[in-house]
């Protein structure tokens, strides 16, 4: 993954990657964003929190939810399909990183159960001890952390510009 | 001139804090979110400096949970579901101390 271009004006940022590497990955947040329909990716755990605002907030939670994963897929455009690129600019930055921890969150629940929360926080996991499907899963989870970190560096770089 | 409101002689000191008491932000430990992602969303929906998002985010990490917002429950209340959006486990408990 390489940043290539960032504009200064748009605060844009424009980001090059492996048509082969992630293109089978487009298919697991697909996927993963299909069993997100009507679930919440991190469990609904509010401690002292009324029944009716609950369910009141699920459904909105579940509505924004299912906006910014389909602002991160509509980030895999026809660019990225010829030449490999993405591009998002700095209202796009949240949500897209917003969909990121939904569908990693989910990947962990439906794909890395096997894997102990030590050994995926400190990352050692070895990925050609992995079957499929976890192994896919796996990678997206580290892609998907990869774009975040990426944001999160472009969203420091305007901040300490202000 | 100078007229001052009719006012009932009964005292109302009841304060919505003494009514409700105080409400604590709790978040839990996920082992899934990033903690550069942990920080940026502490920075974003707290108003905290990098020191003070970071230090709640160790806390988080190493034992578990943070307290990250102490106030009046419809505000806590606002700050989790903000929490939540960011996909973040958070929780609302009372502050013992004013219950």
């Amino acid at each position: 993954m390489k940043r290539v271009i960032e504009q200064e004006a748009m605060k844009r940022i424009e980001v090059r990657l492996s048509l082969t590497v992630v293109a089978p990955l487009l298919d697991v947040i697909k996927s993963v964003n299909d069993s997100l329909q009507d679930k919440l990716a991190a469990p609904l755990e509010m401690g002292e929190v009324d029944e009716d605002l609950r369910e009141i907030w699920h459904d909105e939670l579940i509505g924004a939810q299912n906006s910014d994963i389909a602002k991160l897929l509509a980030m895999f455009d026809r660019e990225f399909f010829a030449n490999g690129l993405i591009a998002f600019d700095s209202d796009y930055a949240e949500p897209v990183m917003r969909a990121c921890a939904a569908v990693r969150l989910r990947l962990r629940e439906q794909f890395l159960k096997g894997l102990s929360d030590e050994v995926l926080e400190a990352g050692e996991v070895e990925m050609e001890q992995l079957a499929e499907p976890p192994r896919t899963a796996f990678m997206c989870y580290l892609f998907l952390a990869t774009l975040q970190e990426l944001i999160i560096q472009h969203l420091d770089t305007i901040t300490g510009e202000e | 001139m100078g007229t001052h409101p009719h006012t009932s002689p009964v005292a109302h000191p009841e304060t919505d804090l003494e009514l409700h008491g105080l409400w604590r932000v709790v978040v839990l430990n996920d082992p899934v979110n990033l903690m550069s992602y942990v920080v940026m969303v502490f920075r974003k929906i707290f108003g905290f400096d990098d020191a003070t998002a970071r230090k709640h985010m160790m806390e988080v990490h190493e034992q578990g949970r943070s307290i990250v917002w102490t106030g009046l429950r419809e505000k806590a209340e606002a700050y989790t579901f903000t929490l939540h959006q960011w996909h973040l486990t958070a929780i609302i408990e009372p502050d013992e101390a004013s219950h």
